[in-house]
Parts: structure tokens; sequence; C-alpha cells
């Protein structure tokens, strides 16, 4: 690695102070496991390196009136272990579970990850589907925005020079709202996506899908929505007909690449099958929460 | 350069490294401790897996400083001078490991799995080890001796060998 300065710090506002100062020639630090492989490849220096892993109120995971917040800063492994998240979006747990390994997970945080912004992320879909804000920091103050809002290809988000990413909110109205996530890769472990896919749904009083989400990873220049299949699936009753037809719809609309991981037909295949499949999982979890609640 | 203290295997020290050390350089350049491997060093092979403060991470993507006040356990700290740790005695009644190479990683791997799940299935041991590459495809002894570590652990059987408590 080409020679940097690096500065730890254990408080919000002086590394917000810092990028400030530094802009383009400083870069942040959360968990390290894409910035390091990064810099090792890379013939030119950082400049300077703010670490930030240590920033208490960057790794909280509290529920408020406003929703649940999860600090930037928290890992995936904390994401898979957290009470909360477990109890009101396990769909989020599930995709932190399927992220590279034991100790990448224990290292590498939810904001690095949305704010590396490949392609195939695993952290980006489920928190589309429940229609999650994220909120940014630099000198000046905050502003905050829907996740769908930040990204903007590969590797390109919104974020401005001297801006950080301080937390991500799920909205309080979406927790406990029925999810599911599901990932294909070519192996088990350690493997990226080919395809991730996130679903989340209401069913109304008459058990008619009610604000469906549907979330798609791996299949286009970022996470992407598949809205044409929301709109279609919207008031329609639960069956496995019409979350087929909602599959083969989101395969028509997103936009994936051939690689030498697939083609870009396979994952096409792979996009109606897995949205099928986590609809219908999204369905089951809502049917037994009605139940559980004594609704008919 | 930087001045950080750590534990390392239990003893302290008080270092100055540059900031683009990592910590496996640490461990291995200034500290002699050459168990922990640098094999892809970007994060993929698990080679360099070493436990900080009860969790794994592969050292190659961790900068010494990131390290600093944490308390590290690598390879040469898991036996005493009279015994082998249970994981490393199964390694070796089972003959795990082939050339070796990678088996500081996978054992200090299986001690994180373990000391989390002290009962895994063998699926949670496949999950536990998924970070961490055999190039001589030798897992399946691998899983037999952490399955075989995890009861002596437990205490249901004597020592590796299998031979039960209850003497049945």
């Amino acid at each position: 690695m080409r020679a940097f300065d690096y500065l730890a710090t254990v408080d919000l506002r002086q590394a917000v102070r810092l990028l400030d100062e530094h802009g383009t020639s400083a870069r942040i630090l959360a968990g390290g496991t894409d910035l390091l492989a990064d810099l090792k490849s890379s013939s030119s220096s950082p400049g300077l390196i703010i670490d930030i892993s240590r920033i208490k109120e960057l790794k909280v995971i509290e529920s408020t009136a406003h929703g649940l917040r999860i600090g930037a800063m928290v890992t995936h492994s904390e994401i898979m272990q957290s009470a909360l998240i477990r109890e009101h979006c396990p769909a989020l747990a599930d995709a932190a579970r399927t992220i590279g390994a034991v100790q990448t997970r224990n290292l590498g945080t939810l904001g690095g990850n949305l704010v590396t912004a490949v392609p195939s992320m695993d952290s980006g879909a489920t928190l589309l589907a429940l229609d999650a804000r994220v909120v940014l920091a630099c000198g000046g103050g905050t502003r905050e925005m829907p996740l769908t809002d930040f990204f903007m290809g590969p590797r390109k988000t919104v974020l401005r020079p001297g801006e950080l990413l301080v937390e991500v909110v799920i909205p309080a109205c979406n927790l406990g709202k029925p999810a599911h996530f599901l990932k294909t890769g070519l192996r088990k472990g350690q493997a990226l996506a080919l395809v991730n896919v996130a679903a989340s749904l209401w069913l109304d009083a008459a058990g008619n899908i009610e604000e469906p989400r549907i979330a798609l990873g791996a299949v286009a220049p970022s996470v992407i929505r598949a809205m044409a299949a929301e709109r279609y699936l919207a008031g329609r009753s639960p069956q496995s007909g019409s979350m087929a037809e909602a599959g083969k719809i989101a395969a028509e609309e997103c936009r994936p690449i051939n690689d030498f991981r697939a083609t870009a037909a396979y994952r096409r295949d792979l996009v109606a099958v897995l949205v099928k499949r986590a609809l219908a999982q999204a369905c089951e979890r809502a049917l037994k929460r009605q139940h559980e609640r004594g609704a008919p | 350069m930087i001045d950080i203290s750590l534990t390392v295997n239990g003893g302290r020290h008080e270092l100055s490294v540059s900031p683009e050390t990592t910590l496996l350089g640490l461990l291995r350049n200034q500290l002699g401790l050459t168990g922990a491997k640098l094999g892809c060093d970007v994060g993929d092979c698990g080679a360099c897996t070493v436990i900080i403060d009860g969790r794994s991470v592969n050292a190659c993507l961790m900068l010494a400083a990131q390290a600093d006040g944490c308390s590290v356990l690598t390879i040469e700290g898991l036996a005493t001078r009279e015994q082998l740790h249970p994981i490393q005695q199964a390694f070796e009644v089972h003959a795990s490991l082939q050339c070796g190479f990678c088996g500081p990683g996978i054992i200090l791997s299986a001690k994180a799995l373990l000391d989390g799940n002290p009962d895994p299935s063998r699926q949670d041991v496949r999950e536990g080890l998924s970070g961490n590459l055999c190039r001589c495809t030798g897992y399946a002894k691998m899983i037999e001796a952490v399955l075989q570590a995890a009861c002596v652990m437990r205490g249901e059987t004597e020592d590796v060998d299998g031979k039960s408590k209850a003497g049945s």
C-alpha cells in the first residue's frame, strides 16, 4: 500500500470536520474490508484515512418513533445478532448472513456496504423493499433521503465530497412488514450474488396484496425496485399465478449484464424464479401474522 | 508513525507502526508470529485469520492501528507448553491437514465458532469454516475434527480418540 496518514476518531463531529477539511484527499475507513483491498491494488495514495469504526453513535441500533435507526458502523454480524432487527425486520438479518464469510461480516459494516455501492451488494435489496431512508452528514448539517435516491450507478452514490453516511432508518410503519430475502450465487460460501431479491407486502382486510415492494440486486447498475411488477401485484389476491407473473414482469424490467459468472438471460431466469419465491414467502409470513393476531 | 498498545496471546505490547502496516504485517514482521499466513491478501482465503476481542477477522484486511487497545489471539497462543488445544489435538488425530498452510486460520475459525456455539451441527461447522480455503481440498477431515473437538470441549468425551467418560 502507498503511504498515507491515518487518524482514528471517536467523535462524529470531529470526523465530519476532518472530512470537510480534507475533501477528496481523505477516505473513510469503516470496516475496511473493501477499502484495504482497494488500497492494495491502487497506485495512488489516499492521502488521509479517517477511521470512524469506533464512533459509538454510529454503532447504535435503536427503535424510535421515527423508525428503526441502524448506525452506519453496525457490522453485518451485529445485524445478524440484533434482537431488534430480528424482531422488526428479520429479512435484513437473513441478508446479512449471506455476506462474505464470518471474518468479513465481523469487520464489514452496513454503511460501508451501501457506500461502496457495488450492484451485487446484499444489504441493499431488503432495505429498498422496506422503504429505508439514509441520513447523510456534512459540515453544514444533515440531509435525509430514500435509499433508492442514494445509488447512482456501479460504485457511485450521491455522497458529495466531505459528506458521510451516518445512519439508515427503516420507517416505523414498515417495522414488522412481512418480507423475504433470497440470494443465488455460484456456491454457498463467500459468493457474490448472481441475483438477490427482496420482497415485502401487506395483506389488506380482504386478503389482497397491499404496498408490494420488489427489490433486485446484481441485475442493474445499482440495486433497483421492480416497479412494474409491484404495480401489477398491488390489489391482487396472493395466488401463485400472480406471483409468478410478477416474477416474469420483474425479469423483463431488470437490466442484467453478461459476465464470467452468468449470462444476462440466466440472470433474468433467476429473477423470475426468486421473485416468485420471495413473494410466496412474504405472503406466508403475512398470513401467519394475521393468524397470530386473530384476524380472519 | 502511530503508537499503539495491544495484547497478543496474553502479552502486552507497546509498538510504533506506520499507518499502512496491516495487522498481519505487524504480527509476522514486527512480532515474529508467522502462524497467520499471507495468502490472497484481499480477504478471500482466510489464511491470515486471527481472533480479536473474541471475533475472527482477516488480519490482512485490518490496519495495525485499528487493533489499538485490542486483544489478539493467534495460533501461537492457542496451545500451552504442556498441551495442545482440543481442536489442535483433533486435527492431529484426524490427520486433517495436508500441506498445513491453511491450518492456523482454519483452527482459529473453528475456535471462534465453538466459543459462540459449543454444539454446532455439521452445517454450522461448514458455514463457520466457509471463510477459509484449503487448496489441498481436505475439508471433510477438518469438519470431522471440529465436531470431535466440540464433543471434547463440552466434556462428553475424555479425549479426541473418542473414549467416553462413561466408558461406553
